[in-house]
């Protein structure tokens, strides 16, 4: 792991404590093992609880350091945590992979948190992929948070078929989706497919799907593809409209473009600039309300 | 938590087994639900010992409409023996994960102690391992204290374990939370009382737990906190209830449900205390026995933070501190019951 990372978290941290609270933090990051791990479990009894401030240039050398890391909203308890796991002695291989997993076994909700967060940091990183998987399991929401939003380990480790359960789980769980580091990289036809699938699922059931999810499926336009696209456009719901429109302007495909050149008011804002996916980013979903769409 | 039941015609074998029985339990009060909303609008509970992980959503739906803001988990013995360490590893791990994810859902607060059961206690061999993983647990956060530990059959290993866990307790500062027995109640009172100031425990760190009109005052005489447990039929009933507050006051008096996996009432709490307003009990007294005493008692461990539920636990707010908040998390969204149609 580059040491930038540590010198970064650190340089956050010691501008958000007290000096007991990085003194404390120093002597356990510098303590044996054992010592070091007590302290990730026990820091929330020494720190106090409040959301770290991180200026831009220190987002910066972080993302530069490894692309999609950010440690923005972040509490002060997981920074530490995750900063104390950069501590933590890797020279001996199963030592350490011994101490995370003991880590791991015990954990509460928030140290799950720091966990995950933490995987894109950790040494030996390929030796994660079964736990990263498993968060994508958990009914825990700021478990599953941890490892499937904001995080770039699962884009940079997970099998398609892992990938496309954690993207499919965020968008079932009404999550925004854009927040998946690696979400466009990733993009793949299976999972343009199942999305559609889905889709009908949930029509069938007279529910949604949040709009901004058929960003993923512009690539691998085909037959019924498009007439998702048609059932969007027929839907009356203005969000639906503009997904299929944007949708069929990132496509190659011919027959979308010819689609979309019968709504000319949608193409027209796309190529203004007016439309884009951004205005299509939402947070505050609810899919499941019947409702929303007719 | 009845391992030996006797009387197979109790109604609820469950928490309690001794005792009062149908024939003494005091009449049924009948009230209309708004009645008796109306008695509890504003309060709002801390049940400092209820079992959640085998409740439904139902009742946590109902707890937070009723006014229970936050909560006490004490870890306990399973309804039938666990035969690993594992089962007991996942019960811990669960009581910090899960169930506390669980109970954030419903807008409820939930904290917990972890110890090694009385009943549990007495399988040696299970109980030394369990004593090894136990310090792993108890620094967690949300653990306010060392529970429910004490006497069951009053072996010499239920002693042993009780006084190696209070050791414990004293080492990592928690305060304890005391089981006392279902049989030979008022003696296993005692002894346990007499065992913790052995420790040098501070009695102001103790809570006696499951007291009764026969042990309250030797406890309270002697600085423990004491605890009386509502439960239908086999234990404490809550116009009794009423009775200890009038004649004992509110100080270092608490009331909790302790329902569980039996027939018992996770609303014990707002009932109890619509019926304390309707006997004339002060509100203050109230507050006391059914919200400030318990955080008093358990806020020594330094893990209650009463800003985290006192205006009703939201959603945004948990979710700030896990660096999402402008997530949902996943709230349990408001079912209608009475709706023939599930959508």
């Amino acid at each position: 792991m580059s040491d930038i990372i540590k010198t970064t978290l650190w340089e956050v941290i010691s501008l958000n404590t007290s000096e007991t609270e990085s003194g404390w933090l120093i002597e356990k990051g510098s303590a044996s093992a054992i010592e070091l791990m007590t302290a990730f479990v026990a820091s929330p009894r020494f720190l106090t609880k409040k959301i770290v401030s991180v200026s831009q240039e220190q987002e910066k050398k972080l993302m530069e350091a490894l692309s999609g890391f950010s440690i923005t909203g972040w509490s002060l308890v997981r920074t530490a945590r995750v900063w104390l796991l950069t501590q933590l002695d890797d020279s001996d291989k199963n030592v350490f992979i011994k101490n995370i997993e003991t880590l791991f076994d015990t954990a509460e909700m928030n140290e799950l948190v720091a966990l995950y967060s933490a995987l894109p940091v950790l040494s030996y990183p390929e030796r994660w992929l079964f736990r990263a998987t498993d968060a994508v399991r958990s009914n825990m929401g700021f478990v599953f948070d941890a490892i499937a939003l904001h995080n770039p380990y699962p884009s940079n480790y997970f099998s398609e078929l892992a990938w496309n359960q954690l993207v499919l789980k965020t968008i079932f769980n009404d999550k925004p989706v854009h927040f998946i580091t690696g979400l466009e990289e990733r993009e793949n036809e299976n999972l343009a497919l199942i999305l559609s699938d889905f889709a009908h699922e949930r029509w069938a059931a007279g529910r949604s799907v949040a709009p901004n999810v058929w960003r993923l499926v512009s690539k691998f336009m085909n037959e019924p593809l498009l007439s998702d696209m048609k059932y969007l456009f027929a839907s009356g719901q203005p969000e639906n409209q503009e997904a299929a429109a944007l949708a069929c302007a990132d496509s190659e495909y011919a027959p979308a473009k010819a689609l979309l050149s019968t709504y000319p008011e949608f193409e027209k804002s796309i190529n203004e600039g007016v439309l884009t996916w951004s205005n299509l980013e939402f947070t505050d979903l609810n899919t499941y309300v019947p409702t929303l769409q007719r | 938590m009845c391992q030996h039941c006797k009387d197979s015609s109790a109604p609820n074998p469950s928490h309690f087994e001794e005792g009062d029985g149908l024939a003494n339990s005091p009449a049924h009060v009948e009230m209309a639900l708004s009645e008796y909303n109306e008695l509890i609008q504003g309060m709002r509970f801390f049940d400092p010992h209820i079992h959640m992980v085998s409740r439904t959503t139902d009742d946590y739906q109902a707890m937070r409409k009723a006014g229970i803001v936050a909560l006490i988990e004490p870890s306990f013995w399973v309804g039938q023996p666990r035969t690993g360490l594992s089962s007991f590893k996942d019960y811990y791990s669960s009581l910090v994960g899960w169930e506390r994810f669980r109970s954030s859902q419903f807008g409820i607060k939930h904290y917990c102690t972890m110890g090694l059961n009385s009943r549990e206690a007495n399988n040696e061999p299970l109980a030394e391992q369990v004593m090894e993983i136990l310090p792993l647990y108890i620094y967690k956060e949300g653990v306010v204290g060392i529970g429910e530990i004490g006497f069951d059959d009053q072996t010499a290993a239920e002693e042993k374990y009780y006084r190696l866990q209070l050791e414990l307790a004293k080492e990592a500062k928690l305060p304890v939370q005391v089981h006392t027995p279902h049989r030979d109640k008022k003696r296993g009172t005692e002894r346990s009382m007499a065992i913790a100031l052995e420790h040098g425990l501070d009695p102001s760190w103790v809570t006696i737990d499951h007291n009764n009109e026969e042990t309250v005052k030797s406890v309270l005489d002697q600085g423990f906190y004491a605890a009386f447990t509502i439960y239908p039929f086999t234990k404490m009933g809550n116009e009794r209830m009423v009775k200890v507050v009038e004649q004992y006051g509110p100080e270092r008096i608490m009331v909790n449900s302790a329902a569980d996996w039996g027939i018992s009432d996770p609303l014990a709490l707002p009932k109890t205390a619509a019926l304390m307003k309707m006997r004339g009990i002060s509100d203050e007294a109230i507050r006391l026995v059914t919200y400030q005493n318990a955080i008093d008692a358990f806020g020594k461990s330094g893990q209650i933070d009463v800003s985290d539920f006192e205006s009703g636990l939201s959603v945004e707010k948990t979710e700030k501190f896990h660096g999402n908040s402008i997530l949902r998390g996943g709230q349990q969204p408001d079912v209608s019951k009475n709706s023939l149609v599930i959508q």
